[in-house]
């Protein structure tokens, strides 16, 4: 039903070429084990001249591994077997692929926002130069501006990154790579469109097909099927380190490639309905819009816990810190109806909200100070009397706190950098029960967080819900969701694309609706 | 728990947490042994600047009978009194992660003004105090405003404050140094003993006892280290940075003021250049002292050992050689660079011990 999201792209020549030719990379039975778990097993792949292979997979496919085993970054397990144009590649050797003409652009780019476009381009490259080491800037402009037109891109090339389009920031990256390279062969593109905004998106494959036009095999890592299905000429999907299939991509649908990514197929019919009821509400957001994302309207009742799903780039990943304060948006957030000052986290936290961010080290914890110190921050005055802070008092909360919490460590005093990262998850969640909040936000809470952890942390957000906090889990771990929310949102491109209750959907049909596209829900709907 | 162990309360001096690692698993408070002698008890690494302080002390009284002399005593603790006074205020600004160096400007801009209100606007002695203070607040609180209302770097905003300070201390003086119309009684506070130690070391005992008990055992302590050690991180639990980091400038200018106006008591004349040889004795203080008593940390009694033990060896080198006077600077200057290093190489033994 939904082959009509492929669109022929009727404007460009392929010159997809046939078997006989040599494969621009060749890969035979690579494999990849850490410390004995395998992590890619058996992986064969044949990347054609001039073809734009894409390379597909939800994250622990083992993707990222096979890209940083042919980037040589990674030694594969013997037996792996690599081929360019029919010579052999060395893989795990930075040098050989470089020498085989092998070309990478990962997700980051390598540039440096402040700099030119210039002075990025000569970054590891150099600069041409003449008498006493005098950079020749002329000819360097003319190398850089022909570079960049090669990929049918005209800018500004004196002003600093950071003020291109995303779009020229990739097409000046790719430039850079292709760069005196006369033997090109390979292009691998890593996520280049994970943070560009829709209208970019067009242009870069526009960019990407010239690239293969000129007889460069293109390999294109993606999570963006609709970009997929009208940019590749064939697909290569990986699940849990192992290749599925390669696909001439006229041959398959979107939902083939999302079943042969997560195993399952998804039940259609179901109607994706739950939480009509607005009685006891804590949390109301309202038209909530930030960046390129919203307007998100959504309640959460105490005592729920509700999950945001979708995947990086979807507006998920800012969803709880915009709620707190911690960024600037437009709309309104209610607690208990009434109005959070924007941007202000003070008065989050005075109107009882609490927030564990992703990036623990960079601003959830304090590393250099102690667990007891680490639970009491922001709140040490509630041990205090008469600006005297009681140690006796603190200590001793800290103590029962410390226990009720499962944290791993020596005790309350143990410098906070010395726990592992899930422990350190336990005492920012705790730093936020100890305050008896009405309303908790936690932006991906078990990242990084071993097993036991994690099973720790989840009791302690199920007996928070138990006495009536709002909670609110965003994430990309869809059997965390699965498992601990009452009521899951599905983010897509900014804004809430569907929703369900606890039970109407599992783990694997989760990540199928993150990579589910708007335009065949909105068939369904038409069809409903 | 056996009844012959003692409990001790956790505080800011016993906090250091290699020392007690055994003691944590009780929480409420650190259990002990009863009393026996071991030479873990003379905690060598955070107190070792103590013992070479006593060590250098012995060394020189033995060796120099001029160190010997009581005088000395009294005026290298007189002096350092007022260079006291001025490193706790930039400890307070260091702790929150605010480089406050216009503190030596800040003081000569104090005696400046605290010298010309008396002798060119005959203004009471404790009127021109009171006036200086507040001028001295009022230059924290104006680099407070640089820093998070226009958003400069500290250290870069306080060094354009301190050129500007120190035209302005220039302006009022007129380039010159007040000595008469400057009033007795205010000399005084400056030069008179009491149990034959000067009184300024009184000040700054009082001082470093209320900025100890603040910084360890208050709120306001705890969110100092909090914002010096993770700004974002204590934004996003709560604590207001911005009114915390105001208050630290504030503090910080307020004692380079009091340390100006002690220093023109115990010099008997306003002379606006006094000020600027207090800046670095001030930071190598501050820094050799966050490897002492908390290692790792600013803190207030590790200062004063540290300011003690270099004005010591600097004074002790320079009656041993005379004809070197650029001894003090040389010893300053390697300590500043050393003991920054010593602190970063022990921040990231505890960070591999782990």
């Amino acid at each position: 039903m939904s082959t009509s999201t492929y669109e022929p792209d009727g404007g460009s020549v392929r010159r997809g070429s046939s078997d006989e030719d040599p494969s621009a990379l060749r890969l035979e039975g690579v494999g990849k084990s850490f410390s004995g778990t395998p992590v890619l097993s058996d992986v064969s792949l044949n990347v054609r001249q001039g073809e734009v292979h894409a390379l597909i997979g939800q994250n622990g496919s083992g993707k990222s591994t096979l890209i940083k085993i042919l980037s040589g970054f990674h030694h594969p397990d013997p037996g792996s077997r690599a081929t360019v144009l029919d010579v052999a590649l060395e893989l795990g050797d930075p040098g050989s692929a470089h020498q085989r003409g092998i070309r990478f652009v990962h997700q980051d780019l390598g540039l440096v926002g402040r700099l030119s476009s210039l002075e990025n381009f000569a970054l590891g490259i150099g600069y041409p130069t003449g008498a006493l080491s005098r950079i020749r800037w002329r000819q360097h402009r003319q190398i850089v501006r022909d570079g960049v037109r090669r990929l049918g891109h005209e800018f500004d090339l004196a002003v600093p990154v950071e003020r291109l389009a995303p779009v020229e920031r990739t097409a000046l990256a790719i430039a850079r790579a292709l760069h005196g390279a006369d033997n090109l062969s390979l292009l691998v593109l890593d996520e280049p469109t994970a943070t560009m905004p829709r209208a970019d998106v067009e242009r870069l494959h526009h960019l990407v097909r010239r690239v293969s036009g000129e007889g460069i095999g293109v390999l294109y890592v993606s999570h963006h099927l609709d970009e997929i299905m009208s940019l590749a000429d064939r697909v290569t999907v990986l699940r849990d380190g192992r290749k599925v299939d390669t696909a001439e991509i006229q041959t398959v649908t979107k939902e083939n490639l999302i079943t042969m990514m997560t195993g399952s197929t998804v039940n259609k019919d179901r109607t994706a309905a739950a939480g009509t009821t607005t009685a006891g509400v804590v949390l109301e957001v309202r038209d909530l819009s930030f960046g390129s994302s919203g307007p998100i309207s959504f309640d959460v009742r105490g005592g729920e816990i509700l999950g945001i799903a979708g995947i990086t780039g979807s507006g998920r990943e800012r969803l709880c810190r915009t709620v707190y304060g911690g960024s600037d948006y437009d709309g309104t957030v209610l607690i208990e109806g009434t109005p959070l000052k924007r941007r202000n986290t003070q008065h989050a936290v005075t109107s009882g909200v609490g927030f564990v961010s992703a990036t623990r080290l960079d601003d959830g914890v304090v590393a250099e100070m102690s667990v007891r110190e680490n639970l009491m921050l922001g709140d040490i005055r509630s041990v205090a009397r008469f600006g005297v802070v009681r140690r006796s008092r603190e200590s001793a909360e800290c103590a029962d706190l410390f226990r009720d919490l499962k944290v791993k460590a020596s005790g309350p005093e143990a410098p906070l950098a010395s726990l592992s990262g899930g422990n350190q998850q336990k005492v920012v969640i705790g730093r936020w029960l100890r305050r008896r909040p009405r309303v908790l936000l936690l932006d991906e809470p078990t990242q990084g967080v071993d097993v036991a952890a994690k099973a720790d942390i989840h009791r302690l957000v199920d007996d928070a819900a138990t006495t009536g906090v709002a909670v609110v889990v965003a994430g990309s771990d869809e059997e965390e969701l699965v498992r601990l929310c009452d009521r899951i949102l599905v983010m897509r491109d900014g804004v809430v694309a569907r929703q369900f209750a606890r039970g109407e959907i599992t783990a694997s049909e989760l990540a199928f609706e993150c990579l589910a596209d708007d335009k065949s829900d909105q068939k369904e709907d038409e069809h409903a | 728990m056996p009844e012959e162990t003692e409990t001790v309360q956790i505080d800011g001096w016993h906090s250091d947490p290699a020392e007690s690692p055994d003691t944590l698993d009780r929480g409420v408070g650190i259990t002990r042994r009863p009393a026996r002698w071991s030479v873990g008890s003379l905690r060598l690494s955070s107190l070792a600047g103590l013992y070479v302080l006593i060590a250098l002390l012995v060394l020189f009284t033995l060796s120099d009978e001029r160190f010997a002399a009581p005088q000395n005593y009294r005026v290298i603790l007189a002096s350092q009194a007022i260079a006291g006074i001025l490193t706790l205020g930039l400890v307070v600004s260091l702790i929150s992660g605010v480089f406050d160096v216009s503190i030596a400007a800040t003081m000569a801009l104090s005696i400046s003004l605290v010298g010309w209100l008396q002798a060119e606007m005959g203004f009471h002695p404790l009127v021109a105090v009171v006036l200086t203070l507040l001028a001295g607040a009022t230059v924290g609180a104006l680099n407070a405003v640089s820093v998070t209302v226009l958003r400069v770097e500290p250290i870069i905003a306080t060094l354009g404050s301190s050129a500007i300070l120190a035209a302005v201390a220039y302006w009022i003086a007129e380039g010159q140094t007040f000595i008469d119309g400057i009033s007795p009684g205010f000399i005084s506070f400056g030069q008179s003993q009491f149990l034959s130690i000067p009184l300024p070391v009184y000040y700054l005992a009082a001082i470093a006892l209320l900025l100890w008990f603040a910084i360890e055992h208050t709120p306001w302590g705890r969110y100092l280290r909090a914002i010096g050690a993770n700004a974002e991180a204590s934004r996003l639990a709560g604590i207001r940075v911005v009114r915390v980091q105001w208050s630290a400038l504030i503090v910080s200018g307020l004692l380079a003021s009091l340390a100006g106006i002690v220093l023109t008591m115990q010099l008997g004349a306003a002379s606006f250049g006094a000020g600027d040889p207090y800046l670095l004795p001030a930071f190598a203080a501050a820094f050799l002292g966050s490897t002492q008593v908390q290692p790792g940390r600013f803190n207030v009694f590790g200062t004063l050992i540290a300011l003690y033990l270099l004005a010591t060896a600097v004074k002790g080198l320079q009656l041993r050689y005379p004809d070197l006077p650029w001894i003090a600077d040389l010893i300053q200057g390697v300590t500043l660079i050393a003991s920054v290093a010593i602190a970063a190489y022990a921040g990231r033994r505890r960070a591999e011990k782990g």
